[in-house]
C-alpha cells in the first residue's frame, strides 16, 4: 500500500521525520519497504502564466508563448495545444534539470530562440500524462517555485500491509496505527453534505435476497452532474497511491477507497433499468460483460448486483459495461456495501480478478464505515462535478455485534515472558480501539472493533499487546525445557559418511532442481514399461524442462557436465544425493533417496612427472568398492539391461541379492543428447537400500602375530571365465587364504591373469610344506575349470 | 726384528692413501692374511720367549692403532661418498607438487551443516519429511484454509487437486507433533518449491524449520534461542532485530533481521537502504495449530521458525545471484 506522507498528516499530527516514522511503523509490523521522495528535481521549475500565444512563423504545429514568471517574461516555443492565455503552467527555466540527461538550455527552435520549456505532468515525473501541458490550479502563486506548491513535494511510504490487516489498506487505516504510535487519535475528515429536496425513494428501491452474503448496503444518489477532469490535488494523490485518474466520478470512488478503505461503485443511473437495485446470488450458469469489455462466466454463489432486468455488477469485484459511468453520465447511483469476504474471495479467485475493490472486500472492510464513506463520496462528487444531491439513502443493515474476548493479565505476561503492568496493557489496547468492558481479579473482557476481523481469540489480543509494547523491550530468555536425548538420525549418519567419503575421493557435490522433463527420459532411452516413466507430473510447471519430478538423478548431472565442458573444463568428478519420485498413480508418490556419481575426463589435465590417463570403468568401480566398504557391504555386478548403458562396460549392482543400482559407461547416443563428446562413467544407487543393508558398526579384528606367506599364480583364462570365478574358487580352497588379488592382466589371444594369494594363520607360522600343498590344490582346481590353463 | 721399519711402512702407506680404493688395497697389504702384520707376527715364532712377548706386544699395539686409523679413514671416505651421492640426487624443488584431488561440499550443504550443528548443540533433533505433500499438511493444518489470503503469499506447484510440492518445511511441524507428545524440539532441513525464477528466486530452494513445544515456553524464549543462533551463525557482535510480522500458523509472529553484512547499517543496495537484512521468520505456534494436532494450548506452548538456506549462504559467502548455486560451474564449486 502506497501512503503519501502529506495525506497521512490530514488525519494525525506528525512532527516526526518521515524516515523515523517509517522505522516506527516497521517495528509495529507494517514494514515500510521504501520511503520514496516524490521527484524533487524541480529546481528551476517555477509557476508561470501564459501572457500571449502566437503562431510560430515557420512551423504550423508550434506556437510562440510569452510566459510571465513574475520577475520577467520569457519567450518559449511550445508544441502543445491545450494552453490558452491566463493559464497557470509549470515553466522549466534555463538551467533546470528535469532528469539526469534532460537539462533545459536556451536553444533555437525552427529559427526562434526558446528560453525554457512548458512541462507536461509526465515531464515533471508526476504522472504518465503527456497529452498536454500540466495546467496548474489557480491558487498557485506566479513566480513561486513549483516544488513549494502544496501537494507537489512529498514522500510516499510503500508499506507491506500484513495479509490479515485489511483494515490498513487505506490512508486512514494506516493513520490509526500512526496515531497509536504517537499516542493520538486519528481524525476522520469533516464535511457537510447539502441534501437536495428530492427523495431517493422516488428514484430507486433496494432489495437484498441473501443477507449473509451482503449484511450492509447503502445507496445514495446525485444528479445533474457534469463529468470533468478531477482537480490536481485529487489526481495527484490518486497517482501517488499508484492508481490512474479517470474522471471526476470514478476518481472520487477511488479516492474515498484509498482514503477510508471502503470500495465504492458508481452506476450511471440513467442506464439502470426499472429504478431498482437487487443483491442476489447467482443460481445457475450465466455470462456477464464487465466494464473491461470481457465476458465473465458466472457460477452458483457469486453475488450479483442487479437492476430491474438483470445483472449490472459482480458485487465487490467489477462493475458491468451496461451501467458504466461515461462522459455522458448525468446522474450517479453510488453503492457502498459490506460483502461477505468468503463469497468475494471465491469469486475473485475463480475469475482470476484482483481488483483494488476485491482485494479489500476479501480481507473484510469496516462495516461501521459503509455509510460514512458513501456520504463522503457524494459530498466530493457534488463539490467537483456539481449537480444536486438526492436526499437520503436506501439501505439494508444487519447489525453486527462486536466480539468480546477475555484474557488475564497473568496469561499475557506468561505468554510473552514479561512483567508488563496492567495499566500499560489497558492503554496499549485502548490505543488501537480495543476497550475493557469488564474487569475482575486480573481478568479483563475486551470489546473488539468491527474492523479488526483478524482478532478472534485471546492469543490475537496478546499479539497486539506484544506489538505495541515493542518486541525490542522484551528480554531474550532461554527456555526452561524438559531435558531429552537428541534423536540420532540414521539417515543423517549414512549421508554424512557418504559425502565425506566422496569428497575425500575428489568428488564435488551438486544440488540440482528435482525437476526434470519427459525429454530426459527419452534421452535416456527409458522404455514405456519402465517404472521410471511413472512420473509425478506438475500441473502448473514453470516450463517444459521442469515439467515432471525426476525419476533419475543422472540426467541433471549430465547437464552440469555439459555446462562445464562448454566453459573449458573437461575433467570432472561430481556427486549428488537427492530424491527421485515415482508416482503411485494418485496421492503421495514414493520418494527414494538416491546417490549418483560421475567421472569424466581424467584426474588432471597434465602433471609433468607422468602421463595422465583417461578415467575408465575401473576408476568408478573402485570408488564404489570404497564406498561399499564404508558400510561393510559386499556387492556383485551382474550384466545390466539398463538401456542407457554400454552393456559391455556396465553392470547392475546387487547388494544381498537386491538390485541397488547400476554402474558403467553411458552410451554415446545418450551423451550426444546432452552434447557431450567424451566418455562418462556413472553410477546411481538407491540410497534407502544401502541404508537398509549397510552396517555402521565397527568390530575390531585381531592383528595376526605370525608372518604371512605369499604365492603368485598365472593363468590363461577364456573371456567366458570371469576373474571373479577364479578368485572365488581360490578362496574356497582353504580358510588360511586371506586375500586374493589381481596384480596383472593382459590379453594376446587369451587373457593372461596373474593372481597374488596371501596365506595367513592366526595360530602359528605357516610351514612351507603347508603352503606348497595348498598351492598344488589351487593349481589343480583352477586347471580343472573349463577354459583355464596354468601359465608356465 | 725391525719394528721401526714396520712403523715407517705403516706411516708412508697411510700417507699415500688418497681414495677408498687405495685404502682397500693398503688394508690388504697391511692387514690381509698374507699382509705385513701377519708376516711380522709370523716372524715372532723364531724369537725366544722373552723377545716374543715384548715384540708381540709392540706389534699388536701398533696393529690396533693402525686399524683404528684406517677405520677413521674409511669413515672419512664414506662420508665424502655420501655427500657426493646427495649432490647427484639434486631435484628442482621449485617444480610444482602434486595436489591430491579432493572434492567440495556444496555451499548449501555447508550452510545446512552449520545450522544443524548450532541447533544440535541446543538439543534439537533432526527430522525430514516428504517433498510432495498434501494440501492438508502444507496449508490447512497450518491454519491456511482454502481461499485464505495468505495462500497468495506462496505460488504453489500442484501435482493434482490436493497434492502439492511443499512450499515450506512447515508441514513437518504438523507431522512431528502428530507423531509424538510434547516436549518437541526438532529442526527440519529440506528442499521446498515455489513458482518463481529470477535473480533472487529459484523454483526449488532450501529451508530449515525449527519447532520447540513444551510447558511454559514464552515469546521471550524465542528471542533468546534465535539470538543465540544468529550470534553463532554470523558472529557475536551481529546486531539482531525482532519485528512484528504475520504468518497464519504463528502468533505473535516475528521477522528477524540482522544488521546488513555489507554496509553495517549505513544503507546499501543489498539491504535496500534499510541497514537490515531479513533472515528468519518465526513466532509462537498458533493455538489453532496446537489444537489441530491434539495439543492443549492452555497446557503447552511453543515457537516455530523457518529460514532460507540460500539466503544465509549468500550472506555468508557474499554471493549475489541465487542461481549461481545451481549452475554448478566448477569455478564456483571449487571456491568452497
Amino acid at each position: 500500500m502506497r501512503i503519501p506522507f502529506e495525506w497521512l498528516k490530514e488525519f494525525v499530527v506528525i512532527e516526526m521525520e518521515p524516515h523515523e516514522l517509517a522505522a516506527r511503523l516497521t517495528m509495529r509490523g507494517f514494514e515500510v519497504e521504501s520511503v520514496e521522495e516524490v521527484e524533487s528535481a524541480f529546481d528551476g521549475v517555477v509557476v508561470g502564466t501564459i501572457a500571449e500565444i502566437e503562431k510560430h512563423p515557420k512551423a504550423d504545429k508550434l506556437s510562440l508563448c510569452k510566459v510571465d514568471i513574475g520577475r520577467e517574461i520569457l519567450s518559449i516555443v511550445c508544441g502543445a495545444k491545450n494552453i490558452s492565455p491566463g493559464d497557470r503552467v509549470p515553466v522549466a527555466t534555463v538551467g533546470a534539470r528535469l532528469s539526469e540527461n534532460f537539462l533545459i538550455e536556451k536553444r533555437p527552435v525552427r529559427g526562434i530562440d526558446s528560453f525554457g520549456m512548458l512541462c507536461s505532468e509526465k515531464e515533471l515525473g508526476l504522472s504518465n500524462d503527456h497529452s498536454g501541458i500540466f495546467i496548474l490550479p489557480e491558487d498557485f502563486v506566479i513566480g513561486s517555485m513549483l516544488a513549494h506548491a502544496p501537494g507537489i513535494r512529498d514522500v510516499v511510504f510503500d508499506i507491506s500491509v500484513p495479509p490479515n490487516r485489511g483494515d490498513c489498506l487505506s490512508v486512514y487505516g494506516v493513520a490509526r496505527e500512526v496515531a497509536s504510535i504517537l499516542k493520538q487519535k486519528a481524525k476522520l475528515p469533516i464535511f457537510r453534505l447539502d441534501d437536495g429536496q428530492e427523495n431517493i425513494k422516488d428514484y430507486l428501491s433496494l432489495e437484498i435476497h441473501h443477507i449473509g452474503a451482503c449484511p450492509r448496503y447503502v445507496l445514495r444518489m446525485i444528479k445533474d452532474i457534469s463529468i470533468v477532469s478531477s482537480p490536481f490535488w485529487m489526481r495527484n494523490r490518486i497517482m501517488k497511491c499508484g492508481m490512474r485518474p479517470i474522471n471526476s466520478v470514478v476518481d472520487v470512488t477511488n479516492y474515498v477507497m484509498l482514503e477510508l478503505g471502503q470500495p465504492l461503485h458508481s452506476f450511471d443511473y440513467e442506464r439502470l433499468r426499472g429504478k431498482r437495485i437487487e443483491v442476489r446470488l447467482t443460481e445457475g450458469n450465466d455470462r456477464f460483460r464487465t466494464l473491461d469489455g470481457q465476458d465473465r462466466d458466472l457460477d452458483k454463489g457469486d453475488i450479483l448486483i442487479c437492476d430491474g432486468e438483470g445483472p449490472v455488477a459482480i458485487a465487490g469485484i467489477m462493475g458491468g459495461e451496461n451501467s458504466e459511468i461515461s462522459v455522458h453520465t448525468k446522474a450517479v447511483a453510488l453503492e457502498s456495501a459490506f460483502f461477505n469476504p468468503l463469497f468475494i474471495r471465491k469469486t475473485a479467485r475463480r475469475l482470476g480478478i484482483r481488483s483494488e475493490a476485491s482485494l479489500r472486500f476479501e480481507k473484510g472492510i469496516d462495516v461501521d464505515n459503509v455509510d460514512f464513506a458513501a456520504e463522503r463520496a457524494i459530498f466530493l462528487m457534488n463539490a467537483i462535478s456539481g449537480g444536486t444531491v438526492i436526499k437520503g439513502k436506501q439501505e439494508i443493515h444487519e447489525r453486527a455485534e462486536k466480539k468480546t474476548i477475555s484474557v488475564s493479565f497473568a496469561r499475557i505476561n506468561e505468554v510473552i515472558g514479561t512483567p508488563i503492568e496492567q495499566q500499560e496493557v489497558v492503554e496499549a489496547l485502548r490505543s488501537i480501539d480495543i476497550f475493557v468492558i469488564a474487569a475482575l481479579e486480573g481478568n479483563i473482557s475486551l470489546s473488539i472493533p468491527l474492523f479488526r476481523h483478524d482478532i478472534v481469540e485471546y492469543m490475537d489480543v496478546i499479539e497486539e499487546v506484544t506489538r505495541i509494547y515493542g518486541f525490542d523491550h522484551i528480554p531474550p530468555t532461554m527456555p526452561v525445557v524438559t531435558v531429552q536425548p537428541q534423536k540420532k538420525g540414521l539417515k543423517d549418519i549414512f549421508t554424512r559418511k557418504t559425502k565425506d567419503y566422496l569428497i575425500s575421493a575428489g568428488f564435488s557435490e551438486l544440488i540440482n532442481f528435482s525437476f526434470s522433463s519427459l525429454k530426459d527420459n527419452e534421452n535416456f532411452l527409458i522404455p514405456p514399461s519402465d517404472e521410471r516413466t511413472s512420473c509425478v507430473t506438475i500441473m502448473n510447471p514453470l516450463s517444459k524442462d521442469y515439467g515432471i519430478m525426476r525419476t533419475m538423478v543422472a540426467p541433471g548431472i549430465l547437464k552440469n557436465v555439459a555446462y562445464n565442458i562448454n566453459r573449458g573444463s573437461k575433467n570432472m568428478r561430481f556427486f549428488e544425493m537427492g530424491k527421485v519420485f515415482i508416482s503411485n498413480g494418485h496421492g503421495l508418490p514414493e520418494e527414494y533417496p538416491t546417490l549418483c556419481f560421475i567421472m569424466t575426463g581424467k584426474e588432471r589435465e597434465y602433471f609433468w612427472r607422468e602421463k595422465a590417463t583417461d578415467y575408465d570403468f575401473f576408476d568408478i568401480k573402485g570408488v564404489l568398492e570404497g564406498l561399499m566398504g564404508q558400510f561393510g557391504l559386499d556387492f556383485t555386478l551382474m550384466r545390466s539391461e539398463e538401456p542407457f548403458l554400454n552393456r559391455s562396460r556396465a553392470g547392475d549392482i546387487l547388494v544381498g541379492g537386491v538390485k541397488a543400482g547400476w554402474i558403467g559407461e553411458l552410451k554415446d547416443e545418450v551423451l550426444e543428447a546432452y552434447e557431450i563428446e567424451q566418455k562418462c562413467y556413472c553410477t546411481e544407487l538407491r540410497f534407502d537400500i544401502i541404508m537398509a543393508k549397510g552396517n555402521l558398526k565397527v568390530q575390531f579384528q585381531q592383528i595376526p602375530r605370525y608372518p604371512q606367506a605369499v604365492r603368485d599364480f598365472s593363468f590363461y583364462a577364456d573371456d567366458a571365465v570371469p576373474v571373479s570365478t577364479l578368485i572365488e574358487e581360490i578362496k574356497m580352497v582353504s580358510p588360511l587364504i586371506q586375500h586374493v588379488g589381481v596384480f596383472d592382466m593382459f590379453k594376446k589371444e587369451t587373457r593372461s591373469i596373474a593372481l597374488r594369494v596371501i596365506f595367513q594363520s592366526f595360530e602359528d607360522t605357516l610351514k612351507d610344506e603347508t603352503v606348497n600343498g595348498l598351492q598344488e590344490i589351487i593349481i589343480t582346481k583352477l586347471a580343472n575349470i573349463k577354459g583355464v590353463t596354468l601359465r608356465t | 726384528m725391525n719394528i721401526e721399519e714396520l712403523h715407517n711402512r705403516v706411516e708412508s702407506g697411510i700417507a699415500s692413501v688418497k681414495t677408498i680404493e687405495d685404502l682397500k688395497g693398503f688394508k690388504l697389504v697391511l692387514l690381509g692374511r698374507k699382509g705385513l702384520f701377519a708376516e711380522y707376527l709370523d716372524g715372532l715364532k723364531s724369537l725366544n720367549k722373552e723377545e716374543r712377548k715384548d715384540f708381540g706386544r709392540e706389534i699388536n699395539s701398533l696393529k690396533s692403532e693402525t686399524e683404528g686409523r684406517l677405520k677413521g679413514l674409511e669413515d672419512h671416505f664414506a662420508e665424502e661418498e655420501r655427500k657426493r651421492e646427495q649432490e647427484r640426487s639434486w631435484i628442482d624443488i621449485t617444480m610444482p607438487g602434486k595436489i591430491p584431488l579432493t572434492g567440495r561440499k556444496h555451499p548449501i550443504t555447508q550452510t545446512f551443516d552449520e545450522i544443524i550443528r548450532i541447533f544440535s548443540s541446543l538439543g534439537f533433533s533432526v527430522a525430514e519429511g516428504p517433498e510432495v505433500e498434501t494440501e492438508h499438511y502444507n496449508f490447512e493444518a497450518l491454519n491456511i484454509p482454502k481461499d485464505h489470503p495468505a495462500r497468495d503469499m506462496q505460488d504453489t506447484f500442484y501435482i493434482e487437486p490436493g497434492i502439492v510440492l511443499r512450499t515450506h518445511t512447515s508441514p513437518m511441524q504438523i507431522r512431528v507433533m502428530e507423531s509424538q507428545l510434547p516436549p518437541v524440539r526438532v529442526i527440519v532441513p529440506g528442499a521446498v518449491y515455489r513458482c518463481d525464477h529470477d535473480v533472487s528466486h529459484t523454483p526449488m530452494f532450501h529451508q530449515v524449520e525449527g519447532l520447540l513445544v513444551d510447558k511454559g515456553v514464552r515469546f521471550s524464549d524465542l528471542k533468546g534461542i534465535l539470538t543465540v543462533f544468529i550470534h553463532e551463525m554470523f558472529g557475536p557482535d551481529t546486531p539482531v532485530r525482532f519485528r512484528p510480522s504475520y504468518f497464519p500458523f504463528t502468533e505473535p509472529s516475528a521477522e528477524i533481521d540482522i544488521g546488513c553484512v555489507i554496509c553495517a547499517g549505513d544503507g546499501c543496495r543489498l539491504c535496500k537502504e534499510t541497514g537490515w537484512l531479513e533472515i528468519l521468520g518465526s513466532g509462537m505456534v498458533h493455538p489453532q495449530v496446537l489444537r489441530g494436532v491434539g495439543y492443549d494450548p492452555e497446557e503447552v506452548s511453543g515457537f516455530a521458525f523457518g529460514m532460507g538456506v540460500e539466503r544465509i549462504a549468500m550472506l555468508r559467502f557474499g554471493i549475489d545471484d541465487i542461481r549461481q548455486f545451481y549452475y554448478h560451474d566448477t569455478r564456483f564449486l571449487s571456491q568452497f
